[in-house]
């Protein structure tokens, strides 16, 4: 690990910018959620850029937004005040552009993993579709496995057909929630360096949520790291390390404190 | 009173006791069979102790039996079933049943369907559904009479109106708990209108509709009787309200057992649909 720069943004957007045209625009979001009676301020006047090929992490405690920010960016749901773009236009919906994979359940029992893979590619011919559908099986290692179904499959492997069957319609943009928080660790350790390798060669942009600092930090280019009540951007850290990174050095050990320090948590337990 | 009921509960008592022990698949078929013998033993014994003796004019003693014992059922029936009555009367109330049931599903999976998917359908219909609900298909007779006569159609009718209920509830239930990320997930792949239906919507409720398919048909076999008390003339309800009205209780139990033998063919035919593909994720796997 190199260096990580951090630059303290929360009041001045300005700061955030990523050189280039930005793919992502993120200004001035804010989401309220009303309850009985009083309201809860999940988002509070949230700016980002995000660059186009970029690996953004949100990284926070349970309760900060980060994945309200991604439904609203995804098009799920809509701020209450300020503004989406990508490529320049606002965000009004979801769109096959930008796929998201959620944490579990987010393929479809029902069908199998050719079927699955398969879902956003309606439009296209029988050879093409096969084409595709066989690319991206090989592409994330489930060669006999087409017609098994998701329930046949163990949790990472479930995994690989939500991210093949994003993959399949070429987005974007790919939003993760929590993509890898059901897996046991050692199957979330391959699937991230599955994930940057995927990354890597099919240069998509990559929004991610994540509560986990050591996902945030073999993962992103740069971390978001937010804090609840209201939701904020505490801080960007820059990850200017290359891949693979060495996760024994001093440097990830100071950023990986300096990640839990605004997390608010102590390190050593 | 006869010894044997009590020989026989004797030995099903240690048959339980042996099979306990024992490695499938022994105890698979010894169990029930067990229980079924019991069962048995059980409404003999419960015949002998209803019986009186009565010491008539003459001074002659005679046996008052009130209801027949399984080998008086048997007795009873063995006409009916050897020279095929019977058997035309199952399919015959088979295929009321199945018309019935049918008709219902048609029209309440979709009626379903639509309810449980925009949230002013389910505000609108579902207050009168599960008002009409509760009430017995007996109710409905009169009624039944009325709109469609004495005929067949008046069994059919009260057939589907104790299934309609079921399918509808059940379908309605299985779209509004649909997981909220297979929609979001369609929506992101661009599915949308009725493709989003034949491809997310109806295959994400298709296990719950079919419980509610399974029980529905339970609850349609079941009103067989009190729909063919409907002056039809064929039939097990037909049987049974004949068989009551002359007071031949055999052929009631005949009919009866009947009745219980094919319920559970109709429940196995049922269940296994639940192992195709599209539907297995469903049913979590039971303990075996």
């Amino acid at each position: 690990m190199s260096r990580a720069s951090s630059t303290s943004t929360a009041q001045r957007p300005v700061a955030v910018s990523a050189p280039a045209a930005p793919k992502i625009v993120i200004r001035g979001v804010t989401r309220i959620f009303q309850r009985k009676d009083d309201e809860l301020r999940v988002l509070d006047d949230i700016h980002l850029d995000v660059a186009p090929g970029e690996f953004v992490c949100l990284l926070g405690p349970s309760g900060c937004g980060k994945s309200t920010l991604l439904n609203i960016v995804g098009g799920f749901d809509a701020p209450d005040a300020g503004t989406v773009l990508v490529d320049g236009q606002s965000v009004d919906g979801p769109s096959p552009r930008r796929i998201f994979v959620f944490q579990e359940y987010g393929i479809f029992p029902w069908a199998s993993v050719w079927d699955n893979i398969a879902l956003g590619l309606r439009g296209r011919t029988k050879a093409e579709q096969h084409e595709i559908v066989t690319r991206y099986i090989e592409l994330v290692g489930l060669q006999g496995f087409e017609r098994a179904y998701p329930a046949e499959l163990s949790g990472g492997m479930r995994q690989r057909v939500a991210v093949a069957r994003a993959l399949a319609v070429s987005p974007d943009v790919i939003f993760m929630d929590e993509p890898f928080g059901a897996l046991d660790s050692l199957t979330r350790l391959s699937m991230r360096s599955e994930i940057l390798r995927i990354w890597q060669q099919e240069k998509m942009t990559i929004l991610f949520v994540t509560h986990d600092v050591d996902e945030a930090l073999q993962l992103a280019d740069r971390i978001v790291v937010m804090s609840p009540r209201p939701g904020r951007i505490r801080e960007i850290v820059a990850i200017d390390s290359p891949h693979p990174r060495d996760i024994g050095s001093t440097e990830y050990g100071r950023t990986k404190n300096h990640l839990y320090e605004l997390l608010g948590v102590s390190h050593a337990v | 009173m006869s010894t044997w009921p009590f020989v026989v509960l004797g030995v099903v008592v240690v048959t339980i006791l042996v099979a306990r022990k024992l490695r499938d698949p022994w105890p698979k078929f010894l169990l029930p069979l067990s229980v079924a013998c019991a069962f048995l033993a059980l409404w003999h014994i419960s015949c002998e102790i209803k019986s009186y003796e009565v010491v008539q004019q003459d001074g002659s003693r005679r046996l008052v039996e009130v209801f027949p014992t399984p080998w008086q059922a048997w007795e009873g029936s063995k006409k009916a079933l050897l020279d095929g009555t019977l058997l035309r009367y199952a399919v015959a109330s088979v295929y009321r049943v199945a018309v019935g049931f049918v008709v219902a599903a048609l029209l309440a999976i979709p009626l379903g369907l639509w309810a449980g998917w925009y949230v002013r359908g389910f505000q609108a219909i579902n207050p009168l559904i599960q008002g009409l609900r509760p009430i017995s298909p007996l109710a409905w007779i009169a009624l039944a009479i009325l709109w469609f006569g004495v005929k067949d159609a008046s069994a059919i009718f009260l057939i589907a109106l104790a299934s309609f209920f079921p399918i509808v509830t059940g379908t309605m239930t299985a779209v509004r708990t649909i997981p909220v990320v297979y929609v979001r997930s369609a929506k992101n792949f661009g599915l949308g209108g009725l493709e989003l239906f034949r491809r997310v919507v109806l295959p994400a409720c298709m296990p719950q509709i079919l419980i509610s398919l399974r029980m529905a048909l339970g609850i349609a076999w079941m009103v067989i009787v009190a729909a063919e008390m409907i002056a039809v003339d064929s039939g097990l309800g037909y049987v049974i309200n004949d068989g009551r009205n002359a007071s031949n209780y055999a052929i009631v139990c005949g009919a009866m057992v009947t009745i219980g033998l094919i319920g559970v063919g109709l429940d196995l035919l049922m269940r296994s649909f639940e192992n195709m593909d599209e539907v297995r994720w469903g049913f979590p796997k039971v303990r075996p």
